[in-house]
């Protein structure tokens, strides 16, 4: 979704370039095509073998609370809460952390550290999702259990905190943009007014990026929501509602990647086709609010300059 | 008369042997000057000369950036105490609520008037409640907006007129009680109307505060200016004072011969 939305931006740049290069229109012509092409293709896929549901009457039994495919229930209501739940947890751990980061890198962090800061966090983003997941199976899983006691230690909670790492680097290097577009001399003004770095940045340059910070969450969340391997690695993946912090639960994604490649019976089969349709909605409405927002962003955003 | 008034008096800012490099590039070098209290002073030069980081220089505002180095002293008199703001004479933020700044483009917060005003009173001086709207009203009329502005105080501070703006800045800087005002250019993207209307406030708040003020127009600097600096590539190369201000065409001679 992502891809194609920017060729077709690409696209109307290249249109006033020059005629020689009339062939990088096409190929982007062609690309925006593909991509558009392949999403109405997942798209309509995924509402033909969601059909049955609805036409058999069946969507009641997905939409249920219990999931024993052995017994008959095919319900996915638990790992949509179990999704929810994990990502707005994941959220609530990396959106202060990533405020926090911000600060630092804006008002209070100078030099050297300031630039290792932020290349570690760029670094962040390139490590595969498998080593998060890895490394916090042997770190964290193991004092969970121990410490607090949290069952097998695989939980909400660890996935939580894994899956907030994952997303940290995503929420603070959007906000970081937003924030170098303010006009400095907004710093300079409150710097000039006695306010001290960190009311600065709570009383000015937070407020002034308020639309920022929206659309960092709303982005990190979309992350979050369609992460799949961590919550499969450490979240336990017991279907069940997420009653507890300490409770293993499954998200939507896992449910996904373990019933493919485990079962294939009919129903579970189906039921997995209208996770995956609740899923491709969820994102294609996050991207569609980000785009909206940055438009509307780009309209009241100041000149940039002393 | 006055000059034996001023003789008596201390100066209530003084800037000593002040150099500032950025980056190893000097900018200001060995610059001295005094500023008494009921006094404007103006500092005038080309462009580039430094008159800007002279000003950021008195609230040490240079400090946000991380190259730059500054030496020599710039002595302030509160209440009877005095002392140098490089060392260690009052907090930071205490300097800065006692020297305002207002810069040559208006630097509104796009929040509401009111909130532009109110936030620095909530924020540094904890101000609030039935205080803070008796204040905010006090200060919007010294500078001459409240008529203007009191029935959309709620409205965002970007849709006011440049001049409007800058009448704002000085307010919320007013709204703090400084006793020093430093002014980089405050006309300067202002049209000629609303130009006049900033000079005879300043001309109203001299009596209050000792004000150091930078200027590109000779026929302001005349208007306004108790007393002139011409800057010149980091360095005062003249000092004048109400008797050179009197004769245009002498006024202009010197500043010629200066630039
Ligand atoms: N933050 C900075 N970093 C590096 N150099 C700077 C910085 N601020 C100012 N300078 C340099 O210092 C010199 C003086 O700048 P300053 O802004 O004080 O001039 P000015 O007299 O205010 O000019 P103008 O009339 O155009 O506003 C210039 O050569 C400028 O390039
Ligand atoms: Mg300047």
């Amino acid at each position: 979704m992502f891809a194609c939305n920017g060729n077709v931006e690409t696209f109307v740049l290249f249109r006033l370039s020059d005629k020689s290069e009339k062939w990088i229109e096409w190929i982007l012509l062609i690309a925006t095509c593909i991509s558009a092409v392949a999403i109405i293709a997942i798209l309509s896929l995924l509402v033909a073998f969601c059909l049955p549901l609805f036409t058999l009457g069946r969507i009641r039994g997905v939409l249920s609370s219990q999931w024993q495919p052995s017994g008959g229930y095919f319900g996915i209501l638990p790992m949509c809460a179990g999704s929810l739940a994990l990502s707005l947890l994941a959220l609530s751990i990396a959106f202060p952390a990533a405020m926090g980061i911000c600060t630092l890198l804006h008002v209070l962090a100078r030099g050297v550290f300031n630039r290792f800061l932020l290349a570690t966090v760029r670094f962040m983003t390139g490590i595969p999702t498998v080593v998060y997941g890895f490394v916090s199976v042997f770190l964290l899983v193991p004092p969970m259990r121990e410490w607090l006691g949290a069952g097998t230690g695989f939980s909400l909670l660890t996935a939580a905190f894994t899956l907030s790492l994952l997303i940290l680097p995503t929420i603070v290097l959007v906000l970081h943009a937003r924030l170098e577009q303010i006009d400095p001399i907004l710093r300079l003004a409150s710097e000039a007014l006695g306010l001290t770095p960190i009311q600065q940045m709570r009383h000015v340059l937070f407020p002034v990026a308020s639309r920022g910070m929206v659309v960092a969450a709303v982005l990190g969340m979309g992350r979050a929501i369609g992460d799949t391997l961590i919550s499969l690695m450490v979240a336990g993946n017991a279907p069940q509602f997420p009653v507890s912090l300490y409770h293993s639960i499954r998200t939507l994604t896992a449910h996904v990647a373990l019933v493919v490649a485990t079962d294939s019976r009919s129903m579970a089969y189906q039921s997995v086709f209208a996770a995956g349709l609740g899923l491709f909605l969820v994102t294609g409405l996050i991207t569609l609010f980000i785009r909206k927002s940055g438009k509307a962003g780009r309209e009241v955003r100041r000149e940039k300059g002393f | 008369m006055e000059e034996t008034v001023r003789k008596i008096m201390e100066p209530i800012l003084s800037v000593e042997n002040l150099s500032v490099h950025f980056s190893d590039k000097p900018v200001l070098q060995d610059v001295s000057l005094s500023l008494w209290p009921g006094e404007i002073t103006v500092i005038v030069g080309p462009s580039g000369s430094g008159k800007s980081t002279l000003l950021r220089a008195v609230n040490r505002l240079n400090e946000l950036y991380p190259h730059c180095r500054t030496s020599g002293s710039v002595r302030l008199r509160i209440h009877g105490e005095s002392g140098d703001v490089y060392r260690g004479f009052m907090a930071l933020s205490e300097l800065r609520q006692r020297v305002g700044m207002v810069f040559q483009t208006p630097a509104v917060f796009p929040f509401s008037i009111q909130k532009n005003l109110t936030l620095p009173l909530q924020v540094y001086l904890g101000v609030n409640g039935s205080t803070l709207t008796e204040r905010m009203e006090e200060i919007l009329r010294d500078v001459g907006l409240w008529e203007e502005v009191k029935d959309r105080l709620r409205d965002d501070a970007t849709t006011l007129s440049g001049g409007q703006q800058q009448r704002l800045c000085i307010a919320r800087m007013l709204a703090l009680k400084p006793a020093v005002l430093l002014l980089d250019e405050p006309t300067a993207s202002l049209d000629f109307k609303s130009a006049a209307r900033i000079e005879k406030l300043l001309l109203n708040l001299k009596r209050r505060y000792g004000i150091l003020a930078v200027s590109h127009s000779l026929a302001q600097t005349r208007r306004i200016a108790d007393r002139v600096c011409v800057l010149r590539e980091g360095r005062i190369v003249q000092e004048l004072d109400h008797e050179h201000l009197r004769d245009p065409d002498a006024f202009q001679t010197i500043i010629d011969v200066a630039f």
